[in-house]
């Protein structure tokens, strides 16, 4: 990075070669003076700069935010699927935990009654389901890469069913252009485009590597899909939403990016 | 004349503005998780598996912060690129950059040249063996960087290309390896500006160079012979008795 005292380095040499009138027969001035606005240029920069970079470049970074979006959605195919080499070993119990709650959410049924699933919004059906009506639905798994946006992965088989069952289940209108994930785990969500909400890996998951989930990864259910980073995949489902507008995300009103597609 | 084509020259700083920002937010996003290996596997080729970067190495203050700089800098390195390369391809520039026949030959005398075992500078055109070697090699380690780059952004969409390097795991290895060829590549550079031909430096400003100034006319190594006749009179070529001629094959 830039740094005020790089100003020096080229300065340094003139120094050295010392003599003024060759200096200037050289037209060192010029290139001093080159360098000192250059290291003025790099202080101003830094100046206006908080750890982020320059405040001003916000405006930019959020432009280049909405293109990327768009060729995202572009890239977009309910036929590119997400198949993990044979070799790639499955994580296992080392299979990361996450959540934003201080201590693993766990659904308190004494507290809540019995937990349930909400499907609703724009749907003709709105829908209440338990684990078991979940679990009498058409059952999908893949084994499958997590891909998290720290920019590890991690195979693990997931099960449950496909949205695109669901949403059919619930009569979704067709006009519904955005889905939100809604959770226990304090008020975690995250909304996604429609179109990859139906991709046929994005599933509404119970169960991991033939288990049902434990809290430590989301019990009851979670959505998961490969065409989504990690946190987009919200863990401790309680109510997914059709909905007409996007409503942004808990992580994605946090700066990162709403979009999050792998 | 000038040495340097003004799209030559606004091409040049944008990209070293760019590729700053790409390598600082890059290992900003490489710190979430200094590591290759996959959750519950291990990686056989990087000795420094969740060792993160030093922060002061670092752009972008937070893993977002850096992805949305990442994100946004990584369209303006490859148009920049795109439009570099296609001048030179359609301006004739790429004739300086291209290896030559001999060039090993012509790249071994200037590292002869560089450790003192030979004496007087190789002859060269407008630029030595060692530049064309390196800014030749640049652009393709930067294409390298772009594919690889857009590999682990799209492994699901784009899982064909991902695929052909190996998967994920491999395609985020070879990004990084790209960035440190870059870096490398950079320094090396750098130094070399700095260290024997400073004048080329207005060159990629205004375009202006004095021929008479180059490091063939001052016989200049890094540190050696920086400021012509006053730093101990650089031999001028014709008078050297050397038995260099032979050494280099006639150029046009």
């Amino acid at each position: 990075m830039t740094s005020p005292r790089g100003s020096d380095t080229p300065a340094s040499w003139v120094r050295l070669a010392g003599q003024t009138h060759q200096a200037e027969r050289l037209g060192i001035d010029r290139r001093r003076f080159l360098a000192a606005s250059g290291g003025a240029l790099g202080a101003l920069f830094l100046a206006a700069c908080d750890s982020q970079g320059p405040r001003s470049a916000q405006a930019i970074l959020k432009f280049a935010e909405e293109r990327n979006e768009a060729v995202e959605r572009a890239l977009l195919s309910h036929t590119s699927m997400n198949v993990p080499r044979r070799s790639a070993k499955a994580a296992g119990e080392r299979f990361p935990s996450y959540f934003v709650s201080r201590q693993v959410p766990v659904w308190d049924e004494s507290a809540r009654g019995p937990w349930r699933l909400e499907v609703g919004g724009m749907v003709a059906k709105p829908l209440q389901l338990s684990l078991a009506d979940l679990g009498s639905l058409p059952r999908t798994g893949y084994r499958l890469y997590h891909f998290c946006v720290e920019g590890w992965t991690a195979v693990a088989v997931r099960t449950g069913v496909r949205l695109s069952d669901l949403a059919r289940a619930a009569g979704a209108d067709p006009k519904a252009r955005y889905v939100d994930f809604q959770s226990f785990d304090d008020n975690y969500h995250e909304s996604w485009d429609i179109e990859s909400a139906m991709h046929p890996q994005t599933l509404i998951v119970y169960a991991q590597d033939g288990r049902y989930l434990n809290p430590a990864w989301g019990a009851p259910a979670r959505v998961y899909s490969p065409v989504k980073l990690g946190y987009k995949n919200t863990k401790y489902l309680t109510k997914i939403m059709f909905m007409p507008e996007r409503n942004g995300g808990y992580w994605s009103d946090r700066g990162y990016e709403w979009y999050g597609g792998v | 004349m000038k040495r340097h084509h003004a799209v030559v020259r606004v091409t040049h700083w944008v990209n070293a503005i760019a590729l700053t920002i790409m390598i600082g937010s890059g290992l900003r996003i490489f710190n979430a998780y200094p590591a290759f290996a996959r959750r519950g596997e291990t990686f056989c080729c990087y000795p420094f598996e969740r060792r993160p970067i030093p922060a002061s190495l670092t752009f972008g203050g937070w893993l977002a912060g850096a992805r949305n700089w990442h994100f946004a800098m990584m369209w303006v390195l490859a148009l920049n690129g795109l439009v570099y390369l296609g001048f030179i391809y359609l301006h004739g520039e790429w004739r300086d950059l291209v290896p030559r026949r001999g060039i090993a030959r012509d790249a071994w005398e200037m590292v002869r040249f560089y450790l003192t075992v030979r004496k007087d500078h190789p002859r060269q055109g407008k630029h030595n063996a060692l530049q064309r070697l390196a800014y030749f090699s640049m652009p393709i380690v930067g294409v390298v960087a772009v594919v690889t780059g857009i590999a682990i952004w799209k492994p699901v969409q784009l899982s064909p290309l991902t695929n052909l390097l190996g998967g994920y795991v491999w395609a985020r290895y070879w990004h990084f390896l790209a960035m440190l060829a870059l870096v490398a590549l950079t320094l090396g550079h750098i130094f070399m500006v700095f260290t024997v031909d400073p004048y080329s430096i207005p060159s990629m400003i205004t375009g202006k160079y004095r021929e008479d100034l180059s490091p063939e006319a001052r016989n200049a190594r890094p540190f050696v012979h920086l400021l012509p006749a006053a730093a101990g009179a650089p031999p001028s070529l014709h008078s050297s008795s050397e038995a260099s001629r032979d050494d280099v094959p006639p150029r046009l």
